[in-house]
């Protein structure tokens, strides 16, 4: 019985011109989807790849070791082709130095700023948006398009329980929906063969994921749709509910939910943050010079102690400790810089992980946002991961410091060091300009990524809130079509 | 004959249901749009403002002006929280020095990602997706309606010319559609006066032309579906055709064809342009080294030395700072050009969509479109030279630069004074004119005006060689 | 012979107190049409809904072969076959897809020679069992309905109002199968607009007005009678006592 009305379904389906326009237009849409992702994907890497053998490039023009700036890029990841996600918002890269925090800057927006008029068109978006739509489109009328069209009561006529009646037409409507998405997806992967995207087996699996949510999500506004259907008399109705309904839950209540958590928590702003950084940077600085001063008259009043004759020997003698004396105040200071930094953009983060999470909490609400968080975990296109690379970096930051002090202490200092004196008169040291350092020494960065378990543990929460939300509106729909007026 | 047929069209649309329903939709919508802008801006401004604040604050306390370095911040405008356009993309502070190229960042998105995922509710968006998906589910079966319903054959039993017939049912249908939402928007408006938004002349102007852009907009969509309705037989085959219509207008048309025609384009990446800047840069130094190796002071007296190194070190820092400036400026201009030419090929394909020529129109209007970047680049330019020669007159006429002085001997110096950070000249951001935001918009509204008579043509001359049977 | 369709004080009020159904009873025999007859709105619908279960009944019961259906409706729907007054299919099946479709439902198994042959039964032509039901006419669809019917093979059929609609010719071919149904033996209940037919060829007839059932005769009791004329009389409020 069961599967006579979903072969029935099916085939009805099949047969009807919203799903020759549905399976058409998401066929297209999947497979430009693809082809825009990895064409973006390409660009991204090409952009990586220069900007790392530029960054090679100079770093081994460089002369001297001191105050060699490396750049760090963030590293493209192939699951971008199919979750964008906030991607090109972030900054793609951070400088690496001795003296300044680490911070992601310019980011792919800010610099095409052409790209960030209508932003992206990743399959994220097309599940979200246009096969949430097209789900509602196949069962906006399920029970009150049969019923207007005469049909139901012939149906129901016969010794079919309700219940098998609407499980059927779910499970009709569903795999209706599911060989649109599915044909195109395996071209799309096809598509990522032939463009030999490299996609490793966690790529893979973190793939299949993604399809089993999206699956779960639309599966969500089909059982919507039956249940508006099933509540109402007239399928024009129910389309109106429905699209009014999807508005609001695809499109509303995710930006809504951000920009209410944005007024219950508020943060600083970073140029705030940066002042005020800056502002303490610089008063140790100067504290530190006027330190040194007092420290040079009182080395100077010492030596002024000394003979006349051996005072020059003297000079010679403690010249180097004075200079290293000079530098662990400096390194002290500067550490102090950054303990300073660090903590308070630790307070802004941590603010700002509040207003996410207060965000996030409101935001699931729809499943809109269920899923489309869910799958920036899985692409790492989440909004995250600006702090994991921050985190990454600032790790990095140490052990980078590190060695070019230790290198700077082997060759040379990078500045000029100029001394006029009463006796030796004016003399200019310059650094030796003809060998550059070996960049290839430099240590290595490693880039944040996350376990795939891990990953697919985080997406437990919301593959669970997708099941709940469709199994709160399955039951609404047996309990609506249980009591419907099948007259 | 016309104003009865107009009047029973204006009757039925405000009688329908779904009239009631999406005109309470987009209403609450709508002023949602205006309230949730007016918040952000106000919670931008005083951002803004705490920014300002605490930039001349940090300062205090220094004493020396060649350490300077000044932020200076872009303001938020009340057109950009309700149209916010790429505003949220662009780097909204440049730290500026007395020399050296200046760079804008801390965009708000790439500061926030959180605010990136789902954008925010602007009037844009709501015109854009909302608004024009109401036009089809209002005008879907304008014609093909009647016919199923039967009321068409009754009409046309009556000495009805066809012709009037569909001018009557149009303007019944944006009579009854479009005046309704002025509403909204004028209570909207109401909304920035209560709360304080300080909007100028120019402001509102650019807004009710914003206005007159997402109706216009809106009107393509009513007429595209009176087109289509009298194009096919059954209402329910026109409305699946006009959803698939504005998913490929409104979502995908503008996004497809940008991406594409985009990387068609060949921009130097910013990478490249940077490694340039640098590699000159670090050539220019290198050659400077030699010429200060090769210093020989005037006079062998300390004071004198130092100060003729000094005014030496000065000039080939401000000769080298001239250069790198030059070269930069080429490189920078090379881009710029290059990336005006793939706007105009991207934007020009994606404009295929009426949802672009919108989104164009309302973002230059707002002025925040692509051009806000560059305009606060070349006052923040502008602001260096003033910032520049106010740090000379403070500095002996130098421009500052990271030496740490260290005097051994000698009599001792007195204690340098603190500056005051408060002297330092303010920057302004300076809004364009009102022609200069409105002149670029007339193209897109021009298009939309086109789209407008392309459709209503089309509905015209369809329904002319529909078959009422 | 024990009654295969029975209505036992039938009645119905809506939730906005309208007294659809008053104390219905009438009964119907295997071999037997039952023909009620009725204005619009007089309850027969209402009748036949209760019977299929889309409605539950205020009070009394429907029975069908002794199974009351608004307890045991799957079990009731097993025995009655149903053909609406427009009969709607599946436009984009053709005639024997949907046919296919609805004898599975009913729990049965044709192979296509034998959904071929029924339609020919029917009077559908060949060339149609294989097109789409979207251009087909009213007539046309009547003759897949009562195909269905025909297929389901149940003890009980319930028609309403079938032949509204149909040209002259259809109706009298409709009737024509309606008898041939009766010889094997089903019980028949039908609501009609058709005095004349229901006259000819029914066993019972019986008149509805505002819920009740205010005229109840068998083919016997009519001869003679001008039941046109008693209608309007019944119609026009006149009653007399009906007993199941």
């Amino acid at each position: 019985m069961l599967w006579t009305i979903v072969e029935k379904e099916f085939k009805f389906i099949l047969t009807s011109p919203k799903f020759f326009a549905t399976f058409l237009v998401c066929s297209m849409l999947i497979l430009l989807s693809f082809f825009v992702g990895i064409q973006e994907y390409r660009a991204t890497v090409a952009q990586f790849e220069t900007g790392q053998t530029m960054n090679q490039q100079s770093l081994r023009e460089r002369t001297t070791w001191s105050g060699a700036t490396n750049r760090i890029y963030r590293q493209p990841d192939p699951l971008q082709i199919i979750v964008l996600g906030v991607n090109y918002d972030v900054g793609r890269f951070s400088p690496i130095n001795v003296w300044m925090p680490v911070k992601l800057l310019e980011s792919a927006y800010s610099q095409e700023l052409i790209y960030a008029v209508f932003r992206l068109l990743d399959f994220n978006f097309i599940v979200v948006v246009v096969l949430s739509l097209f789900a509602i489109l196949f069962t906006y009328d399920a029970i009150n398009g049969e019923r207007e069209s005469g049909t139901l009561k012939l149906t129901l006529a016969n010794a079919v329980p309700k219940s098998t009646l609407i499980v059927a037409k779910l499970i009709g409507s569903w795999i209706g929906l599911v060989v649109p998405l599915l044909i195109p997806l395996l071209l799309g992967a096809l598509l990522l063969m032939v463009y030999q995207i490299p996609l490793s087996t966690d790529h893979w699996i973190r793939l299949l994921c993604l399809l089993g949510l999206a699956i779960l999500y639309f599966t969500f506004f089909m059982t919507l749709g039956l249940l508006v259907s099933s509540l109402t008399q007239r399928s024009v109705t129910s389309f109106m509910v429905l699209l009014v309904s999807w508005i609001i839950l695809t499109l509303i209540v995710p930006r809504a939910a951000i920009m209410i958590a944005g007024q219950i928590v508020q943060v600083p702003s970073a140029a705030e943050i940066d002042s005020q950084i800056d502002g303490y940077s610089k008063s140790e600085w100067e504290k530190y010079r006027d330190g040194i001063q007092k420290t040079w008259e009182r080395r100077n009043n010492e030596l002024e102690q000394v003979p006349e004759k051996e005072r020059e020997v003297y000079r010679e003698q403690k010249l180097w400790s004075w200079l290293e004396e000079d530098d662990a105040a400096r390194k002290t200071m500067q550490e102090g810089v950054a303990r300073y930094s660090k903590q308070v953009k630790e307070d802004m983060e941590n603010r700002k992980l509040q207003q996410v999470k207060t965000g996030f909490v409101l935001s699931r609400f729809s499943p809109a946002s269920a899923f489309q968080l869910a799958a920036m975990n899985l692409a790492e296109t989440d909004i995250f991961i600006k702090k994991r690379y921050e985190q990454a970096l600032n790790d990095y930051h140490v052990v980078y410091s590190d060695f070019i002090q230790k290198k700077s202490k082997e060759g040379g200092g990078e500045g000029l060091r100029i001394t006029v004196d009463s006796e030796k008169g004016f003399n200019v040291q310059i650094p030796d300009m003809k060998k550059t350092i070996r960049a290839d020494e430099i240590p290595q960065f490693q880039h944040p990524k996350r376990n795939t378990g891990d990953v697919i543990a985080d997406l437990m929460m919301d593959a669970a809130l997708l099941v709940v939300f469709s199994g709160m509106v399955l039951v609404g729909v047996l309990t609506a079509f249980l009591r419907y007026d099948v007259r | 004959m016309f104003k009865i047929i107009l009047l029973k069209e204006m009757r039925e649309t405000i009688g329908s249901a779904k009239f009631v329903f999406s005109f309470s939709v987009c209403t609450v919508l709508i002023l949602l749009a205006f309230y949730v802008g007016a918040r952000n801006y106000q919670v931008n401004r005083a951002q803004y403002e705490a920014s300002v604040r605490e930039n001349l604050r940090q300062m205090e306390g220094l004493t020396d002006w060649g350490q300077v370095e000044s932020q200076i911040f872009l303001p938020p405008t009340p057109l950009a929280a309700l149209i916010s356009g790429l505003s949220n993309d662009v780097g909204r502070s440049i730290k500026v020095e007395a020399v050296g190229e200046l760079i804008s960042e801390n965009s708000r998105y790439g500061e926030d990602p959180i605010y990136a995922v789902f954008r925010f509710l602007d009037l844009e968006f709501v015109f854009q997706v909302v608004l024009s998906l109401f036009a089809i589910l209002l005008a879907y079966n304008a014609v093909n309606g009647e016919k199923e319903q039967g009321t068409l054959k009754l009409t046309f039993a009556n000495a009805v010319p066809k012709d009037r017939y569909i001018l009557a049912k149009l303007s019944g249908v944006f009579a009854s559609v479009v005046v309704p939402m002025l509403l909204p928007i004028l209570i909207g408006c109401g909304i920035l006066v209560i709360m304080d938004i300080p909007m100028n002349g120019s402001e509102w102007l650019r807004l009710a032309m914003i206005v007159v852009a997402g109706l216009l907009f809106f009107m393509v969509f009513l007429n595209l579906s009176i087109f289509v309705s009298a194009k096919t037989e059954r209402s329910s085959y026109s409305f699946l055709i006009l959803l698939i219509a504005w998913i490929f207008f409104v979502l995908i048309v503008p996004r497809t064809s940008i991406l594409l025609a985009g990387r068609a384009i060949d921009v130097p990446s910013i990478d490249e342009i940077h490694a340039q800047k640098f590699r000159n840069q670090s050539q220019l130094w290198t050659e400077d080294m030699q010429k200060i190796d090769a210093f020989v002071p005037p006079s062998n007296d300390p004071e004198k030395a130092f100060a003729a190194f000094n005014t030496f070190m000065n000039t080939t820092r401000e000769t080298r700072e001239t250069k790198i400036a030059e070269f930069n400026q080429r490189l920078n201009e090379d881009r710029n050009n290059r990336q005006a030419v793939q706007r105009e090929w991207a934007f020009g394909i994606a404009r295929f969509s009426p949802a672009t020529s919108l989104s164009l129109a309302v973002m230059s209007l707002a002025g925040t479109s692509h051009a806000i970047a560059q305009q606060f680049l070349d006052q923040a330019r502008s602001y260096q030279q003033s910032f520049a020669q106010f740090i000379k007159s403070k500095n002996n006429g130098e421009t500052g630069g990271h030496m740490v002085r260290v005097k051994i001997g000698g009599a001792p110096q007195e204690k340098a004074k603190p500056i005051n950070p408060y002297e330092i000249p303010a920057f302004h951001f300076q809004s364009m004119s009102v022609g200069e935001y409105i002149t670029p918009a007339l193209t897109d509204i021009g298009l939309l005006i086109g789209f407008n008579l392309m459709f209503f043509a089309g509905a015209v001359w369809a329904f002319s060689k529909f078959d009422v049977r | 012979m024990t009654p295969m369709l029975e209505a036992k004080n039938l009645t119905k009020r809506y939730e906005d107190q309208t007294l659809a159904l008053d104390r219905v009873s009438f009964s119907v025999l295997p071999g037997q049409i039952y023909a009620m007859l009725g204005g619009n709105g007089a309850g027969k619908t209402t009748t036949i809904n209760i019977f299929l279960n889309f409605i539950n009944p205020t009070d009394g019961e429907a029975l069908v072969d002794g199974i009351v259906t608004h307890l045991q409706p799957l079990a009731a729907k097993t025995k009655i076959a149903f053909v609406s007054e427009n009969v709607m299919l599946y436009p984009n099946f053709t005639a024997i897809e949907n046919l296919e479709y609805f004898t599975k439902l009913a729990g049965k198994r044709y192979v296509k020679k034998d959904l071929e042959s029924v339609l020919s039964r029917v009077g559908l032509q060949k060339e149609a069992f294989d097109r789409k039901l979207k251009g087909f006419s009213k007539g046309m669809r009547q003759k897949c309905g009562i195909a269905i019917a025909i297929l389901k093979d149940a003890p009980a059929i319930i028609l309403d109002e079938p032949t509204s609609g149909l040209d002259p010719k259809a109706g009298f071919e409709f009737m024509k199968l309606l008898m041939e149904l009766r010889e094997e033996q089903k019980a028949i209940l039908m609501s009609t607009h058709d005095i004349f037919r229901a006259k000819e060829n029914s066993d019972v007839v019986g008149i509805m007005n505002q819920g009740q059932l205010v005229m109840q005769r068998t083919q016997k009791e009519l001869e003679g009678e001008d039941l046109e004329k008693l209608y309007v009389q019944f119609m026009a409020g006149y009653m007399e006592p009906v007993s199941a």
